[in-house]
């Protein structure tokens, strides 16, 4: 295989692997954003408290962040609801303004308190699968940590579709998301329901906060460009769409790694914005998307 | 609101000359440099504004304009132009990146909008970064503004004449057929194109007033400061903290943006010193609350309160029948 | 009298529907014409091509002799179209001057010019008692005549008034009626829309345009319309689905 194609082949896999983490994000702001309809700015501050969670259990009972995740998973549905009750429910139906300033008053609630406890310090979660040399195929190799949170984040991206999709629950969601004021006829309960997406999509962010963990330095501001990251993934998937926001997120890893192997790594944020500035522009429905609402 | 005509002016003039004064009593350079960004930041919440205000529109972008001012007038001085002429240029400059931005951005609604505003500032912000000739992650120097001796004394004086500028086109537009027809894209679109209002047009004038401005405070700052790194000037926080200010004192209203600023941004000094690196904390509460309890802003709500005494009673339906007298009706 | 306004063979689809289909109907000057139709009908499409909210897919629109088919809403609102909006559209935050002065600033750039101008036009839809009020939180009756009072500031030609005297009491509509049949003596010919075949549009149109399913069915004088057996069907086929549903 000419070694041009053998690169280029690498970095695409190493953008699938990455991009599946990028998918359980934008699948948790689809479900808060596209189908719920509430502008979250915090979606990147909710997975960086999922970073830690992980990283306090690693740290102080030393559990492998490969299981640690589900803690964060668990705990920031929990809190994901509590910051609904409190904070989105009063205002859900004001004006998108007065939402993204509310998520961004929280976002900076978060990162402060976070490093008002926990310090400006960098931390990082050395394990034994991040040590142990890269699994090679070939002219190949691939990052054992990453292809883990991809396994595993495949199961979880699997699952909600199929919750989404298959569960009485999920058909609520969706006939919530179709038409609100109709769906209180039908006997759903929209305020149940939009608190446990809102939850929902939190506890997403918060898993896959916990298994980027072995692979990034934690900080408090850390998960700041994820917020961004996550409206680019929602909107390549077309609005609304969960299944869309997951072949958004590969997308966006596979983009952001072929920019870092032709033009350099200090580029991928960059082009990330450039590429959501012209689907917004050119195709607003995303490009696999059906039409926005 | 009331115009601004005649003696009115005149004291205002006097207020500000007078408020402006007290500081310099204090030959302190802490002081100096606090008091220096409260008026800065009123400066830029009034440009803010313009847009976000009057005209409605949520931009979380306003560093880019910030920044190119900033890098503008650092780059023009390098190139041997007389540093006030640099500081124009660059204004100018990010005027032209108003015209651009905007026509991008104006074609999209609500939360998009102010995404895209963000990424815009963002894509500034890295393209600085990696670029050579704007320093990258090492920045560069900033000229010097005013000389060494009474360095933030002129710095702080023109900050507070950039806020009276600022200020006086806020009155202007408050009153004019301009700041009507904001407001009308603000309330609702398409009512203001059905009274024929150009409404990206007016958008975009808007952003550009305000570009220009923001980046007449971008120079300045990056003057005071003396150096400037992507960091410092073109991060999103800026633009967080423009539009926050704006909107805890009232957006819209032509005292809130100053409101906001001397009570943010003393509030962030004074919780510096106790909670450090973490002084956004106190925003971030302070949005919570605002939203949740005071959505017009302090000047917003004071300003509702008084106006309730205008609402209609409940007659206010007009005469029934009473049109013409030759009608029967039932 | 000149024709003001023509539709010729115009038609609009949203997806695969067919909103409009190939409607062409044209009025003269100083007209008061209404076009009426049961729910769903097509009057606030045809409303919205007037005054180009939508462009249609084929057909043409000519306004006083120029084509404004593919004219954008505020340029057709420059050329003097003025319209109100069905669900009523008032800036709520502003005062009721203030949204009329709105209208009055396509053609002075002086406050108190269009104050004045304004303050005029309050004082023929008899509202000038309630000038001084926010537009948030007054009755329908009034907001239907801020709808009326913006746009005729704006001088227009031509002004559209969609559903007009919907969800307003009979004596309501009566008053509103009589103050909609002096709109001529403003220089202004009236396109209205209703969808019931009221008696308060039968007496103040000079003629009756009538849609079904997007579709012209009639024309005419009010008197001959509601004889026609197409018009009749057309209800009493609305009002059949409407039991049987």
């Amino acid at each position: 295989m000419p070694r041009f194609l053998t690169d280029f082949l690498q970095a695409g896999m190493d953008g699938l692997l990455t991009g599946a983490l990028y998918a359980l994000i934008g699948m948790g702001l689809a479900l808060i954003f596209g189908v719920m309809r509430i502008v979250n700015f915090a979606h990147g501050a909710f997975l960086m408290v999922g970073m830690y969670v992980s990283w306090i259990l690693f740290d102080k009972l030393q559990l492998n962040p490969y299981i640690g995740f589900l803690a964060s998973g668990l705990f920031l549905f929990a809190f994901g609801w509590g910051v609904y009750k409190l904070l989105i429910q009063p205002i859900r139906d004001r004006s998108d303004f007065m939402q993204i300033l509310m998520t961004t008053g929280i976002a900076l609630i978060l990162v402060d308190s976070i490093q008002l406890k926990f310090g400006a310090d960098y931390h990082q979660t050395i394990i034994d699968l991040t040590n142990r040399p890269p699994f090679g195929f070939g002219p190949f190799t691939l990052n054992r940590a990453a292809l883990m949170s991809f396994g595993i984040a495949g199961v979880f991206i699997v699952g909600l579709q199929q919750f989404v999709v298959r569960s009485r629950t999920g058909q609520a969601l969706r006939a919530i998301a179709q038409n609100r004021e109709v769906a209180p006829l039908m006997g759903i309960n929209v305020t149940l329901i939009q608190g446990f997406s809102f939850a929902l999509g939190i506890a997403m962010a918060g898993l896959a906060g916990g298994l980027l963990l072995p692979a990034l330095y934690l900080f408090p501001s850390v998960g700041e460009d994820y917020t961004l990251k996550a409206f680019v993934i929602v909107v390549l998937g077309g609005m609304g769409s969960i299944e869309g926001a997951a072949i958004g997120g590969l997308v966006l890893g596979v983009t952001e790694s072929l920019t870092s192997a032709y033009l350099g790594q200090q580029w991928a944020l960059a082009v990330d914005f450039v590429l959501f500035l012209l689907v917004l522009s050119l195709k607003p429905s995303g490009i696999f998307g059906r039409q926005r609402a | 609101m009331s115009a601004l005509r005649g003696w009115r002016i005149f004291a205002l003039l006097g207020v500000t000359l007078a408020f402006a004064a007290v500081p310099l009593l204090v030959p302190n350079d802490y002081v100096l440099q606090v008091v220096f960004r409260i008026m800065l930041f009123a400066a830029l919440g009034l440009a803010w504004n313009l847009v976000g205000g009057y005209a409605g529109q949520l931009s979380l972008g306003h560093v880019a304009f910030f920044g190119v001012g900033a890098y503008g007038m650092a780059m023009f001085h390098a190139r041997h132009v007389p540093v006030w002429l640099a500081v124009f240029l660059a204004a100018c400059v990010a005027t032209g990146f108003a015209a651009v931005i905007g026509s991008v951005v104006f074609r999209l609604r609500g939360p998009y909008f102010t995404l895209s505003t963000i990424a815009f500032g963002e894509v500034l912000r890295l393209t600085a970064t990696n670029l050579v000739s704007t320093g990258g992650a090492i920045g560069l120097s900033t000229p010097a503004l005013f000389p060494p001796k009474a360095f933030w004394k002129m710095f702080y004086l023109s900050a507070v004449a950039l806020a009276f500028v600022c200020f006086l086109v806020n009155a202007w537009t408050s009153r004019s057929r301009f700041g009507y027809y904001l407001m009308a894209i603000r309330e609702d679109e398409e009512t203001a194109s059905a009274v024929g209002i150009d409404t990206a047009n007016y958008k975009l004038r808007a952003l550009m007033v305000s570009a220009f401005l923001t980046a007449l405070g971008g120079a300045l700052y990056g003057s005071a400061f003396q150096f400037i790194v992507p960091d410092s000037v073109l991060t999103v926080e800026i633009s967080v903290q423009i539009a926050i200010i704006t909107m805890l004192g009232g957006a819209g209203t032509l005292l809130g943006p100053v409101v906001g600023a001397v009570l943010l941004l003393s509030a962030s000094e004074l919780f510096k010193n106790k909670f450090q690196e973490s002084h956004l904390l106190i925003y971030g509460i302070l949005i919570v609350v605002v939203v949740l309890f005071l959505p017009e802003g302090i000047v917003g709500g004071l300003q509702s309160l008084l106006q309730r005494k205008a609402k209609p009673p409940a007659n206010a339906a007009p005469a029934a029948g009473s049109a013409a007298p030759a009608q029967g009706g039932d | 009298m000149p024709t003001i306004l023509e539709l010729r063979n115009v038609s609009k689809r949203f997806g695969g529907l067919r909103a409009v289909k190939d409607v062409s109907f044209a009025m003269s000057e100083g007209e008061i014409v209404f076009v009426i139709g049961p729910n769903g009908a097509g009057k606030t499409t045809v409303f919205n091509l007037i005054s180009g909210f939508f462009h249609p897919e084929e057909g043409t629109i000519l306004f006083r002799g120029q084509d404004i088919t593919r004219v954008k809403p505020h340029a057709s609102a420059r050329m003097g179209v003025g319209r109100t909006f069905q669900i009523v559209k008032p800036l709520p935050s502003l005062t009721v001057l203030q949204n009329v002065m709105l209208g009055a600033f396509m053609h002075t750039g002086h406050l108190h010019q269009a104050e004045d101008d304004a303050a005029k036009i309050l004082d023929f839809l008899q509202m000038s008692h309630i000038k001084n009020f926010l537009a948030r939180g007054l009755p329908l009756a009034a907001l239907k005549r801020l709808e009326i009072a913006r746009a005729l500031a704006t001088k227009p030609k031509l002004i559209l008034l969609d559903e007009v005297v919907s969800g307003l009491t009979t004596g309501e509509a009566l008053a509103l009626a009589d103050l909609i049949k002096r709109l001529p003596e403003w220089g202004v010919s009236v396109v209205g829309g209703v969808e019931h075949v009221m008696q308060v549009v039968m007496k103040i149109s000079d003629r009756v345009v009538v849609l079904d399913y997007g579709a012209k069915i009639a024309e005419g004088k009010p008197a001959d319309v509601v004889k026609d057996p197409a018009v009749i069907e057309a209800y009493l086929g609305a009002k059949y689905k409407e039991m049987v549903h």
